[in-house]
């Protein structure tokens, strides 16, 4: 991993469209900017790992497709 | 095309009904080409149905419309996240969520922060995560589709 150091107001490019700066930084908690094009998610990196597990838990049920069907007969 | 699936064995697939999600599904990215399967012998189309990997068996995963338990489900994002898609419009996507079922039915979930969405003309399909900060990862559905059932009965 590449470890930068950046002060207040100053900035990191990725690539040519993506630009991270850190806007302020107060105790242990630092705000971070992000300019980025629309087409790039970005997310808290816990919202993205709970995503993740969900997906998998999703796929690891052991119901019955009957079971499960039954739940959805209205 | 033949596919082995995890619920409905082994299926013979017009290639047309493949859905390529060019990025995967969050944790299971290096997996692009699905189908939704559903049980073809109900009455009518269920409300719950089956996006199956074309490519790995074990790996499908139970899909809802979403409005089924939250009529007034209105994802928002941002607009170049759906860019993938290519042109798409009202009339051709859909929107569905995975469902999540545990041992114990009455903890059954679904998730209204990362539904997905396909361009049912182009047959491109992408997972994304929503803006809207009240949709839940674990959002519990098992009381809601019961009273759904019981609404029904009453009709």
């Amino acid at each position: 991993m590449l470890a930068l150091s950046r002060k207040i107001n100053e900035s990191i490019m990725l690539g040519n469209d993506i630009e991270i700066s850190i806007l302020e930084i107060k105790g242990d908690q630092v705000k971070i900017g992000i300019t980025a094009p629309k087409s790039v998610p970005i997310f808290r990196k816990e919202i993205f790992l709970q995503i993740e597990e969900e997906n998998k838990n999703a796929v690891a049920q052991e119901q019955s497709r009957e079971t499960i069907e039954q739940l959805f007969k209205f | 095309m033949k596919v082995s699936t995890r619920y409905f064995g082994e299926v013979d697939l017009d290639e047309s009904k493949v859905i390529t999600f060019a990025g995967g599904l969050f944790g299971f990215e290096e997996y692009t080409r699905f189908a939704l399967l559903f049980n073809s012998e109900a009455e009518e189309r269920p409300a719950i149905s089956w996006l199956q990997c074309i490519d790995e068996q074990s790996l499908a995963l139970p899909v809802m419309i979403p409005t089924i338990v939250m009529p007034d489900y209105n994802p928002v994002v941002e607009d170049g996240v759906l860019e993938e898609l290519g042109d798409w419009n009202e009339e051709n996507i859909s929107v569905l969520v995975t469902v999540t079922v545990p041992k114990d039915l009455k903890l059954m979930t679904t998730n209204m922060k990362a539904p997905i969405i396909i361009n049912t003309d182009n047959m491109k399909g992408v997972q994304v995560v929503v803006e809207n900060t009240d949709y839940q990862i674990r959002y519990k559905i098992y009381d809601i589709l019961n009273s759904a059932k019981e609404g029904k009965e009453e009709d």
